[in-house]
């Protein structure tokens, strides 16, 4: 006996709940055959009422899977649509024109080969990722390649142009999640205390089970009673309603991540209230996941929301009220319900009997049966096994109250025996949990609980009064006593049933044997079987499987329900996109005022850090020239700049650097290096004295935030000095002027200092006029010429930089860059931190002993060099040339014969290298073992593959004696 | 996300802030040995429970002491440092 699936137009006459609008029809396609929705249809809405039962292929064993919650919590209808993967269509909206392909089938999804893994089960038990691919390890990659293509979960298409995706901060004092009559209370209740409510839903309307259900409440149908609630609460001034937003996550401190679209919010709470309902969950038996199989309250979606008769003939599996309305509402449908198989011996009357067909009470499913859809279903009631033909199997036999938010914040649910359901037993301070989350399911305790969470919220938002206080008191003392008492189906029976295609988890395609073997192979805790069985691993992360999981394990271990637990709940409660997750790129960008002008002279910008700077401005060997025998200018804007007033200013010098700085007099500049406190070099730069209390720090552009932090550190943290730090790094724009006729440029556009040798000597600082901006000039030498690094307000660094390239021309001025100055410093031998340093690397090392004064009184890192210099050196910074003229690349390693791969073994590697154009040959850095690191040495690099020689030479390689940078 | 009293700005989220580690006390020069220095640089009590540490806020540059508990991340108190601990 069976029935046959009729027509194509399982369409109602009526949508109770009128979501769909017969007047404008839509076309899309499905695995390329053309269908037609309605305005407000989901993509699986449409297609089931063209009569396409067959939504996807099961992971492991390819089985045809029909629409199970039609509300976006299970697997069993994801999609390819449009150019996403893994979409859920019973909740996505269907558009014009939209491609909508199945996934996991091959080649088609009526005709899939995989399905053929049925046939041998046996290979692929519990577990078997975990015994049947290990061994040969050395194929494990075929295995893989394998596994994925048969495992495949959607696919995503490279060719896909990136979406934009937005986020969005948000605060309130109160966020609500769930739109039910619990949080439709709790939000109303929590605003009229004056608190701000968010109000967050994933459906695209507010009213929650009622929705989708027409019972009578009150002398209207549940749907219309639930509008007028919805309504009364998007009036409300204080209440911010946001539908179609799913919240997935709650972090620390009820900061709360939703995702509404392709939109991120990061909302900020004082308080949360969870009135996320709870989901339906369906029994384990065999053939549970044929097509027409589904929860009580997916044909009632389909039935009430988008107006779709989800079957002819029907069979409702019930364990509750809502069961038996529903078998009620699908009759009023026109719909034949065959039979109503109560689990309860005593269902509540009133409402078997307004049912017009045969009840068994006492019932137990034994199984389904069909091949591509279900057919019939075997029923054993009254000790009698009875097979019923139907073409639909409705189930409502039991729920799992959605409290992930509150368990992700650290709350805890526990096992309740007369619900069968697991509920809150410690919820985290400044989250209230209420409606079917907290166990409450008549409306009148949904409804209460809602009022009173929404008042405690408020109370904790620090909104309310004594009257508030009191009518929460009131609330407490009625909810009590007022819990409706249901049983849900019972795994204990399940546990010695004879299926073999009895699916707990619908996701990976497990079923109830699978999770039996597991235990017996010893995995009996419920988080190692989670992990073994990959039960709730899956896509609906256990929304589905998880309570049969706890419950068939328990009964297959013996133990308790409550005893054996539930596995954690973690971020996201619905599969988030990682779009979303990513959202749109904001990384800020720091740009130094001379900007403009270089981009308008064709400079080729990079990054350094946060910064954009000049590279080069086309020719950067012709900008090397430039400072060698002309003159040319730098932007050096992003350095950092620290103004430092206070008497202490000498004290906290001598403890930051590790040279001397007592005696350093006003007009007078200082090379130094920073270490930690483990004497590693951290930092480098000068500082300038440039008048009673005052000093200038510049530090590097890359070191810059670092160094300021690390200077507050000490200054705040104990060591108590008078000194008051500036972070002026960007206050200032800065250039450096420089090569044999920066002087001659410089004297043009300056008045108020003198800037002869004898005045302005090197490593001197002076305060004068350029270019009418009031500048602080330094002398240093970073690229080893005569320069002047001249500092300004950044609203004068255009204005001066013009003067003084228009000043320049007649001597031939070159703007130049970053690829310029590291030529220039590395003739000069000069280390960049953390380019030619590491994280490990001490000045004694890296030729900075000079500047390291053990014998000053204290100084970070002192200790730690004091006990490095009781060692020999192992390791240093070298200078080095290519006799044969072969430019190695940075980071080329230094080698010698011994063990290691090709023979040999690595002793060294380098750091910068570079032709320069000045010396004619290549030069760089190099780390070399000490005992190869004279002038002189050679050793052997490995370049491109190939072995070269480099040879050890003395730095600085250009302009030893200064002359040049003391002119 | 973590929220954190800067005592300058009231609270923030804990993106805006650096961790500084536990707050430690550095030698006094003339009391360190090798031992007291490596104690300072390398060990830490590692505490799951209540611990004090540094934190920095970045808009403003303040420094401070905070009583977090590293297992809850519950923050019992923030504070300037002061030199009576």
């Amino acid at each position: 006996m069976s029935v046959k699936i009729t027509g194509n137009n399982r369409r109602l006459p009526t949508a109770r709940s009128q979501t769909i609008n017969r007047g404008k029809s839509i076309q899309f396609t499905f695995n390329g055959k053309t269908y037609t929705a309605y305005e407000g249809d989901t993509i699986a809405s449409a297609l089931a009422a063209s009569g396409v039962t067959t939504f996807s292929r099961s992971f492991k064993y390819h089985r045809r899977r029909g629409l199970l919650c039609a509300a976006g919590n299970c697997p069993n209808c994801l999609v390819h649509a449009g150019d996403e993967p893994n979409v859920r269509s019973c909740v996505t909206p269907v558009s014009e024109g939209l491609k909508v392909r199945s996934q996991n089938a091959w080649p088609s999804l009526e005709r899939d080969v995989m399905s053929l893994t049925q046939l041998v089960d046996r290979f692929l038990p519990a577990g078997f990722y975990y015994k049947a691919f290990m061994r040969p390890r050395a194929l494990w990659p075929y295995y893989e390649e394998i596994l994925r293509h048969a495992a495949g979960l959607g696919e995503v298409v490279p060719a896909t142009k990136p979406g934009e995706f937005d986020k969005v901060y948000k605060h309130a004092d109160v966020a609500v999640v769930g739109g039910g009559p619990a949080g439709l209370r709790a939000a109303l209740a929590a605003a009229n205390q004056g608190a701000n409510v968010m109000l967050l839903d994933s459906e695209p309307a507010l009213g929650g089970h009622l929705r989708y259900a027409t019972h009578d409440i009150g002398g209207q149908p549940a749907y219309q009673y639930a509008a007028a609630l919805a309504a009364e609460v998007a009036a409300h001034p204080r209440i911010d309603v946001m539908t179609n937003t799913t919240a997935f996550g709650c972090y620390k401190d009820l900061w709360l991540g939703a995702v509404s679209g392709d939109r991120l919010i990061k909302l900020r709470a004082r308080a949360l209230v969870v009135a996320a309902g709870a989901y339906e969950i369906p029994p384990v038996f065999e053939n549970n996941d044929l097509p027409g199989v589904m929860l009580g309250s997916a044909a009632q979606r389909l039935v009430n929301l988008w107006g779709v008769r989800p079957g002819t003939t029907a069979v409702v599996v019930s364990a509750n009220a809502r069961g038996l309305h529903l078998a009620r509402e699908l009759e009023q449908a026109g719909i034949t319900i065959a039979a109503v198989a109560e689990l309860r011996d005593q269902p509540e009357a009133g409402l078997i009997t307004a049912i017009n067909a045969p009840a068994l009470t006492g019932a137990a499913i034994v199984r389904a049966n069909g091949s591509r859809h279900v057919e019939s279903i075997v029923v054993r009631a009254g000790g009698q096994e009875r097979k019923i033909a139907c073409d639909l199997l409705a189930l409502s036999t039991g729920y799992l109250p959605a409290n992930e938010l509150m368990l992700q914040a650290g709350g805890k649910v526990a096992w309740d025996e007369a619900l069968h359901e697991f509920l809150p037993s410690s919820v985290p301070p400044g989250i209230f949990v209420a409606g079917e989350a907290a166990g409450a399911h008549t409306l009148a305790d949904i409804e209460r609980e809602g009022e009173l969470a929404g008042i405690e919220a408020a109370l904790k938002a620090r909104y309310g009064d004594a009257d508030a206080q009191a009518r929460r008191d009131t609330l407490a003392a009625q909810t009590a006593d007022a819990r409706s008492r249901r049983v849900a189906w019972s795994a204990a029976e399940a546990d010695n049933a004879a299926g073999k295609r009895d699916f707990a988890c619908y996701c990976e395609d497990v079923t109830r044997k699978d999770i039996q073997q597991s235990i017996d192979e010893g995995y009996s805790s419920i988080e190692l079987l989670k992990r073994y069985s990959t039960v709730s691993m899956g896509p609906c992360q256990g929304k589905m499987c998880n309570t049969a999981l706890v419950q068939l394990c328990a009964a297959h271990t013996g133990q308790t329900v409550r005893d054996t637990g539930t596995t954690t709940a973690r971020p996201p409660v619905r599969p988030v996109t990682m779009g979303a997750l990513g959202g749109r790129l904001m990384e800020p960008v720091r740009l130094s005022p001379m900007h403009e002008w270089h981009v308008a002279r064709g400079a080729k910008m990079m990054n350094a850090g946060l910064w954009k700077r000049p590279e080069h401005y086309g020719d950067p060997v012709a900008e090397v020239r430039a400072v060698r025998e002309g003159v040319a200018l730098i932007d050096i804007s992003t350095l950092g700049k620290i103004h430092l007033h206070g008497p202490d200013v000498p004290v906290l010098l001598e403890r930051l650097y590790t040279n001397r700085w007592r005696k350093l007099d006003v007009g007078r500049v200082r090379y130094g290096i920073m270490v930690n406190n483990e004497g590693v070099v951290m930092d480098d730069g000068v500082t300038a004295h440039l008048s009673d209390n005052f000093y200038y720090m510049t530090a590097t552009s890359g070191g810059a935030a670092a160094v300021y932090e690390w200077i507050e550190s000490w200054l705040q943290t104990g060591w108590l000095l008078n000194v008051h730090a500036l972070d002026a790094t960007e206050l200032r724009a800065a250039m450096n002027l420089t090569g044999p006729f920066a002087r001659q440029v410089l004297a043009k556009v300056t008045d108020g200092v003198d800037l002869s040798n004898e005045a302005f000597p090197y490593m001197h600082a002076r305060e004068a006029t350029v270019a009418g901006a009031p500048a602080l000039l330094l002398r240093v030498g970073f690229t080893g010429e005569l320069g002047y690094e001249i500092h300004v307000p950044a609203g004068y660094g255009l204005c001066v930089w013009e003067a003084l390239m228009d000043a320049g021309r007649e001597f031939g001025i070159l703007p130049f860059g970053v690829e310029a100055q590291r030529v220039l410093r590395l003739e000069k031998g000069h280390i960049i931190v953390g380019q030619d340093t590491d994280g490990l690397t001490n000045p004694l090392e890296a030729g900075l002993d000079g500047l390291v004064k053990l014998d000053k009184d204290d100084f970070i890192g002192k200790t730690s060099l004091v006990l490095a210099g009781e060692r020999a050196v192992e390791k240093r910074l070298v200078g080095f040339t290519m006799p044969d003229g072969t430019l190695p690349e940075e980071g080329n390693q230094i080698v010698r014969p011994g063990k290691g791969p090709l023979g040999l073994e690595i002793i060294g590697r380098i750091t910068s290298t570079r032709y320069s154009p000045t010396l004619k040959q290549v030069i760089g850095l190099c780390w070399l073992p000490a005992a190869l690191a004279e002038p002189g040495h050679d050793f052997t690099v490995r370049v491109r593959g190939e072995l070269k020689t480099g040879r050890v030479a003395a730095l600085p390689f250009y302009d030893p004696d200064e002359t040049c940078l003391r002119a | 996300m973590l929220l954190l009293t800067c005592p300058n700005c009231g609270e923030r989220n804990v993106a805006e802030f650096r961790f500084g580690g536990e707050a430690v006390k550095r030698p006094a020069p003339e009391d360190v040995n090798r031992a007291t220095w490596a104690d300072y640089l390398y060990l830490r009590r590692n505490t799951n429970g209540m611990q004090r540490e540094w934190w920095y806020h970045t808009p403003c540059g303040c420094w401070f002491v905070a009583e977090r508990h590293t297992r809850t991340q519950d923050v019992s108190h923030t504070a300037f440092w002061s030199p009576e601990g």
